[in-house]
């Protein structure tokens, strides 16, 4: 009992020695940080508070959520909304039915589908252009869709890198090579002009699919990347394994190395979804109205003229928000796909 | 046998490709002979006709589109190769001081890093321009006996004027990226095995001359790629510059395509100029390798 406390005692003597005692400078160095961290954060709540005007934010709000989407069919995609909370919210405290828990993978993917349907309509629903899809719904559309298309795409993209077949491998790494050299907006602005040029005449993709396309292509030389990293780091003897258990090269790619790989590599994966989710505010500069183009088109109606800093700052909220929950979901799945459970 | 199966693989491979290859071209021809553009560069050396805000060299409406893209690069690699220098000097003050034994300094640190992150930087670049700069209006914010000037015009240094857009630009691109280089510090830090720092601690050595005598040398190469790839991130982010009017090669590759409609050509030129200027970061960063690994010798 005694060595309990006495610990606790060197403890907390230990960390006032550091904070204070034995540093002068550090200490002063401590105080002027807190004082001026202090002051700074009474200023903000003070504008917080008292002088900003939020009734700018207030007031827009359906917009920022669903851009000029038909006030009636707004329940689809809130209902979407919803329905992709749930699931995040069942991958963060762990489905209790086994299969559930097996086929979270799956019900990710499908969630993509079902918003593409919820917002476009058709069969039974009110079919609603995508010129009408905007704000928060069509930043996680953008987002979910690219990287739901860029993702097998990369993975081949990878594989094709390290193929034993001479035009193949030099294929893939000239295509990765040259969209990692080109800067996103590029892509994006002439994915808008070029894919209508290569394209026969007549067919027409509209702009959040010729978006969707671009996203596509760019993310997936960087996830493919990525993934050559996830590919390089299985050790040799996996593969000897599976020869040695006569798998034929199907199998091995199916059940050895993309597995593998795609563990290693998720948090690379993950930084790169929450990059292109930040990405998704370029397309604001070619005319969509997702998040920020949402926030510019409002600050350009003279009804909130000159409130940059109060749409600005719930702009950065929403994203920070959304950025953090993404790092800790797939902090989750990394821990549930952690292969050192025990056996 | 098995070398066939492989040659015919490739054989079929490269039929695809070209057949993919064939069917945009004949498209693309049917569509640039529909609009009456067609394809070449003769337009380069024709009168461009717009005014450029931003001009290190001297410029005019009535020079050619040639000299415009020569002074966007110019301008570009302005913006690029300031911003860089601020970023690494910000990014290695913040990732020192996420490693400080002092915890509230560590915490400012880390909130910094989060905040600047998980944040686009388009949303931080007009951030800087429309409330940074442009709500100055004409009073300024910070004149200190007319050597820094802060003011809607932008930073006049000793004389020296920088426009606001410049300057936003300026400030958004180095602390976004310094950031991304604060954790590249870090890491490289912390790839210094501990025992080196027990070492040098027992050696008698005190804790700043250990740390730059004998941790920061060994973290030197760990520093490389990452600030590579950071610095060329920096280099396509600075492409941005649009969103805030700074005419950088970017812009005025939209310009010119807003006015001639010669989406192909200006690809070209800008795929051309962003290779050019991504081999020059990559052959400078190897330079600085090589220096750091020969004086180690």
């Amino acid at each position: 009992m005694s060595t309990k406390i006495n610990k606790f005692k060197i403890f907390f003597l230990s960390k006032i020695k550091t904070c204070i005692l034995l540093k002068p400078f550090s200490f002063f160095l401590n105080i002027l940080f807190l004082s001026s961290i202090i002051s700074l954060l009474l200023v903000s709540l003070n504008w917080i508070f008292f002088k900003a005007n939020w009734s700018v934010i207030n007031s827009n709000l359906s917009l920022f959520a669903f851009g000029s989407y038909p006030p009636n069919e707004q329940w689809r995609p809130s209902l979407w909304l919803v329905v992709l909370t749930f699931i995040a919210l069942i991958t963060i405290y762990g489905p209790k039915k086994k299969w559930l828990r097996k086929n979270l993978v799956f019900v990710w993917i499908g969630t993509v589908p079902l918003g593409i349907f919820l917002l476009k309509g058709g069969f039974g629903l009110i079919p609603v252009m995508s010129q009408n899809w905007g704000g928060l719904t069509l930043t996680i559309l953008i987002t979910s869709c690219s990287i739901l298309f860029s993702l097998p795409f990369g993975i081949l993209l990878a594989l094709g890198r390290r193929s034993s077949l001479f035009v193949i491998r030099k294929s893939c790494s000239f295509y990765i090579d040259i969209l990692r050299s080109i800067p996103l907006i590029a892509v994006l602005f002439f994915g808008q002009l070029l894919i209508p040029l290569f394209l026969p005449y007549g067919l027409e993709i509209d702009r959040v699919w010729r978006a969707i396309i671009a996203f596509t292509l760019f993310v997936s030389a960087y996830i493919a990347e990525d993934i050559r990293g996830g590919l390089q780091s299985i050790p040799k003897t996996q593969l000897e394994a599976a020869n040695s258990l006569g798998l034929n090269k199907y199998q091995i790619t199916r059940f050895i190395l993309i597995p593998q790989s795609l563990r290693v590599a998720l948090p690379a994966l993950t930084n790169q979804v929450i990059g292109l989710l930040q990405n998704t505010s370029l397309m604001s500069i070619l005319g969509l109205m997702e998040l920020i183009g949402i926030g510019r088109s409002i600050l350009a109606n003279p009804e909130f003229i000159g409130q940059y800093i109060e749409v600005y700052i719930w702009l950065a909220i929403v994203y920070w928000i959304l950025c953090t929950l993404m790092a800790f979901l797939s902090k989750q799945l990394e821990k549930k796909m952690s292969t050192n459970k025990g056996y | 046998m098995r070398l066939n199966r492989k040659f015919f693989l490739q054989i079929f491979f490269i039929l695809i490709l070209l057949i993919l290859g064939w069917a945009i071209l004949n498209n693309l021809i049917i569509n640039l002979s529909r609009t009456g553009i067609g394809f070449n560069f003769y337009w380069l050396s024709k009168p461009a006709g717009f005014s450029l805000a931003e001009q290190p060299l001297r410029y005019s409406p009535s020079d050619t589109y040639a000299w415009a893209l020569f002074i966007g690069w110019i301008n570009s690699l302005k913006v690029i190769f300031s911003s860089l220098v601020f970023a690494t000097f910000i990014g290695i003050l913040i990732g020192f001081a996420r490693l400080n034994k002092n915890s509230l300094i560590g915490l400012i640190s880390a909130g910094y890093i989060t905040v600047i992150r998980q944040t686009p930087l388009l949303l931080q670049l007009m951030f800087w321009y429309f409330v940074g700069f442009l709500n100055l209006r004409n009073n300024t914010f910070l004149n200190f006996k007319h050597l820094i000037n802060f003011s809607i015009q932008g930073i006049d240094l000793f004389g020296i004027k920088f426009s606001s857009e410049f300057s936003a630009l300026l400030f958004g691109l180095s602390i976004f990226s310094s950031a991304f280089i604060a954790e590249v510090i870090r890491g490289g830090i912390l790839s210094v095995p501990f025992g080196q720092w027990e070492a040098f601690r027992s050696l008698g050595l005190s804790e700043r001359k250990g740390f730059i005598k004998i941790i920061i040398p060994q973290a030197l190469p760990a520093f490389i790629p990452g600030l590579t790839s950071q610095y060329l991130n920096l280099a396509k982010n600075s492409t941005l510059a649009i969103a805030v009017g700074y005419s950088d090669i970017y812009a005025i590759n939209d310009t010119i395509i807003n006015q001639t409609g010669r989406a192909i050509e200006c690809f070209i030129i800008l795929l051309s100029s962003f290779l050019i200027l991504n081999l020059l970061i990559t052959n400078i960063m190897g330079i600085i390798n090589k220096l750091i690994i020969r004086s180690r010798k």
